[in-house]
């Protein structure tokens, strides 16, 4: 541990003046410009001290409307007045219904979509997600930092590659393939390259080669006991599962850092209370809680969210807690607060920006913990049922396992590999932004 | 203060706990909307009687009608005194149910967690010996595997592969053979895949962990003394990693391991047809019986309960550094 404690120091230094300032959209601009200031102060009087930061000019700089904060604030009028159209004006009927003719369609198509409550979650995640890597793309030297720590991980790299793929089928791929639907005549198709007895689908769609039915291409995954294609289930199914992981993580994040940093910050008997909390709320198994509560409130994916975001913030608390408490002693905590700088303001730029390593590993490790839940509940059936989840799929496939043993092995190999890429790339993340951890 | 205050302290403790979720779940199931109910009310009014009247009838008859404090008290009181309720499906009380069912759960839980936690335990020693190398590499990735596979999506697969197509395992699991035969090789052999698929999610945090505390010894001053005055590998291994290393391990073994477990044995028990616990709860799950999931659910907590008294107990028992003024 002795040999540890130089390196924390550097780094802390390091995450002090860099992260701080980077992941602070607001403050990014204005600590570019006084780099330059800085540069032209040494150049002029020699080293720069303290007294010579003109602090108004930063402050002015500061509360300026930056393009980054001019863009979120364009982004969240758009996303409230799209909302008050959905609930307020659309109702029950579609919120988007355009209709577009599409050059390899003959018919023109519409465009139906009724926005859920998920999906009004999903976009609003997305909106804070990518504003909160905006200061890390924008700091050239930052990102090239992290990406080579993180690309000493081969299958984090990998993972990191599929993971996109995965997202970009399950959010824009879904709005122009059609839902998978029921087509009894094309029950049972073997996957494209594989044939089965031709006795076993109902109908072959593909052709019949010395009693065997092989699978088109068409369906190229096959299809299930009631004919929906697999490979449109798997991509449906992308989207339920990055929706359950994205928005129950993050609001499983936004609970615990207020809850870390709180008891971390107020101390005595709120802290006490707040960590024996946490302590309970951790000590029922998470899985029965979540099973407790599917069954006791039904399982719709927005109640699954809620139920996962709501309960299992936990162990994040915990980490954000014990990070807060060992930033505090930090010297540049004491010198925004000797600078005049509130609780609030230390705590929103100091310290959550400094701890957000732990909290972005943490958060990532917590998504396959859900991805997972969420399919083990869909697959005893206390999920969603009108969705088209991963565990959904594998249970109905659970029926054929003798005839047609695609059903159920496609849409796990997705499940797992997802599962997997997550892992792989939480750990490669806390090897990348948390060096000071080592498992 | 010395260990008997402390031990005293972390036991008031757990029962806090234990009231604390207690509590919670009488809300929670006061909040709930209670299906059995609308069902009734439904029957009712379907045939043309009053639906209020069935209602009152049908919280009489469960004893929902009294104030909302004395059903709490009678609720903790039920609990605390064995009285596990009324399974309305299976026509017997919820605790006897769950007594049958038990053996089964653990006729396969037992065997995995055992060869898990040992085999767990070498491996990580043996990665943390040789750390950086294939074999190293080798066992990070079936952690990976392990942690990461979804247990009852290798369930199936492993009967399409040895049950379907090979046929060396039955697809059905026999309760009547598993009830008179316990020990008998036929029951071992419907047994295996159940343990084997328990015991690859089970093994990968062993491992993962027993590598990560080893590490640490394995550069500790003290080993590198011994290694000096010529202490032969093995006695390092057994006597300076190993000995420290089982500390922290222990409670480790005893939380985590025991949350994996038990949500891994409530899918495992669904694919293999294992009629234990996790059956139990999701017949009833399936069929409205809230006295009969409750009566489950309650039973991995209070595992869970005792099982983080045991290992805070263990931990300061243990680890003499531990100091027991704090908490």
């Amino acid at each position: 541990m002795n040999g540890d404690d130089g390196n924390d120091s550097m780094r802390d230094q390091v995450s002090g003046t860099s992260t701080d300032q980077a992941s602070d959209s607001t403050t990014d601009q204005a600590s570019d410009s006084t780099m330059d200031r800085v540069r032209d102060n040494v150049d002029r009087n020699g080293p720069e001290r303290f007294e010579d930061v003109d602090w108004d000019a930063i402050d002015a700089e500061g509360r300026r409307l930056t393009k980054t904060r001019l863009a979120a604030f364009v982004a969240c009028g758009l996303y409230v007045l799209t909302l008050a159209y959905d609930v307020l004006v659309a109702g029950d009927d579609a919120t988007f219904e355009i209709s577009v003719g599409l050059p390899w369609s003959t018919t023109e198509s519409a465009y139906v979509w009724d926005v859920t409550a998920v999906d009004w979650l999903f976009v609003a995640s997305l909106l804070v997600v990518g504003f909160a890597l905006v200061p890390v793309a924008r700091n050239r030297r930052l990102r090239a930092y992290y990406w080579r720590r993180f690309r000493r991980h081969r299958p984090a790299v990998i993972s990191a590659w599929y993971l996109l793929c995965i997202f970009l089928l399950g959010t824009v791929g879904t709005l122009f393939i059609e839902p998978p639907s029921l087509d009894v005549a094309a029950a049972y198709q073997p996957p494209v390259f594989l044939s089965v007895e031709a006795s076993i689908p109902t109908e072959c769609v593909g052709p019949v080669v010395d009693g065997r039915c092989r699978g088109t291409w068409e369906y190229p995954l096959g299809t299930t006991g009631e004919g929906k294609g697999l490979a449109a289930l798997a991509v449906f199914g992308m989207r339920v599962s990055m929706q359950v992981g994205l928005i129950a993580t993050l609001i499983s994040v936004a609970i615990a850092t207020l809850v870390g940093t709180t008891a971390a910050y107020a101390g005595g008997w709120i802290d006490e209370a707040l960590m024996r909390y946490v302590d309970i709320q951790q000590t029922f198994p998470t899985f029965f809680l979540f099973l407790f509560l599917a069954y006791l409130y039904g399982g719709s994916l927005f109640v699954l969210i809620v139920i996962f975001g709501v309960t299992g913030w936990g162990g994040i608390a915990r980490i954000v807690r014990s990070e807060a408490i060992q930033r505090r002693q930090e010297q540049y905590i004491a010198a925004a607060r000797a600078s005049g700088a509130s609780t609030l303001s230390v705590v929103r730029r100091h310290v959550v920006p400094n701890v957000s390593n732990s909290i972005v590993t943490a958060a990532t490790l917590n998504v396959p913990f859900l991805v997972l839940s969420e399919a083990a509940l869909s697959f005893i059936g206390l999920g969603d049922v009108t969705l088209p989840s991963w565990g959904q799929t594998i249970a109905t496939g659970r029926g054929d396992l003798g005839t047609a043993w695609w059903i159920s092995t496609v849409p796990g190999l997705f499940l797992f590999a997802t599962i997997l890429a997550f892992n792989f790339l939480g750990d490669a993340l806390r090897d990348a932004l948390d060096p000071r951890q080592e498992v | 203060m010395g260990l008997k205050w402390y031990t005293a302290r972390r036991v008031a403790w757990a029962g806090v706990v234990a009231g604390v979720i207690l509590t919670v779940t009488f809300v929670l199931l006061e909040l709930a909307p209670d299906s059995q109910l609308a069902s009734v009310q439904f029957q009712a009014a379907a045939r043309g009687g009053s639906a209020d009247a069935a209602a009152e009838a049908y919280a009489r008859r469960r004893g929902l009608d009294g104030p909302l404090w004395e059903r709490y008290v009678d609720y903790l009181a039920n609990l605390a005194t064995g009285d596990w309720g009324w399974s309305d499906t299976r026509s017997q009380p919820v605790g006897e149910a769950i007594l049958t069912a038990l053996p089964y759960s653990l006729m396969y839980t037992v065997p995995a967690v055992i060869a898990s936690t040992a085999l767990g335990i070498s491996i990580g020693l043996y990665s943390a010996f040789n750390q950086y190398t294939k074999t190293d590499y080798a066992a990070t990735f079936v952690a990976f595997f392990g942690i990461s596979v979804p247990n009852f999506w290798f369930g199936i697969l492993l009967l399409l592969v040895f049950a379907v197509h090979l046929g060396w395992v039955p697809v059905l699991f026999d309760a009547e053979l598993a009830r008179t035969h316990t020990f008998s090789l036929a029951n071992a052999r419907q047994l295996a895949l159940p343990v084997f698929v328990l015991g690859t999610s089970a093994v990968a945090g062993t491992m993962r962990y027993t590598r990560a505390e080893a590490l640490e010894y394995v550069r500790a001053t003290f080993v590198k003394a011994a290694r000096a005055k010529g202490v032969s590998e093995r006695r390092i291994l057994t006597r300076h990693v190993l000995r420290p290393t089982l500390v922290p391990l222990s409670t480790i073994l005893v939380g985590d391991l025991l949350g994996v477990v038990l949500s891994a044995s409530y899918l495992v028990e669904v694919v293999f047809g294992i009629p234990g616990l996790g059956r139990l709860s999701l017949e009833a799950i399936r069929r409205q019986d809230t006295a009969l999931v409750l009566g489950t659910t309650l039973v991995p907590v209070f595992v869970a309960v005792v099982g983080n008294l045991l290992q805070d107990l263990a931990y300061a028992v243990l680890d003499p550094r531990i100091d027991y003024g704090d908490r």
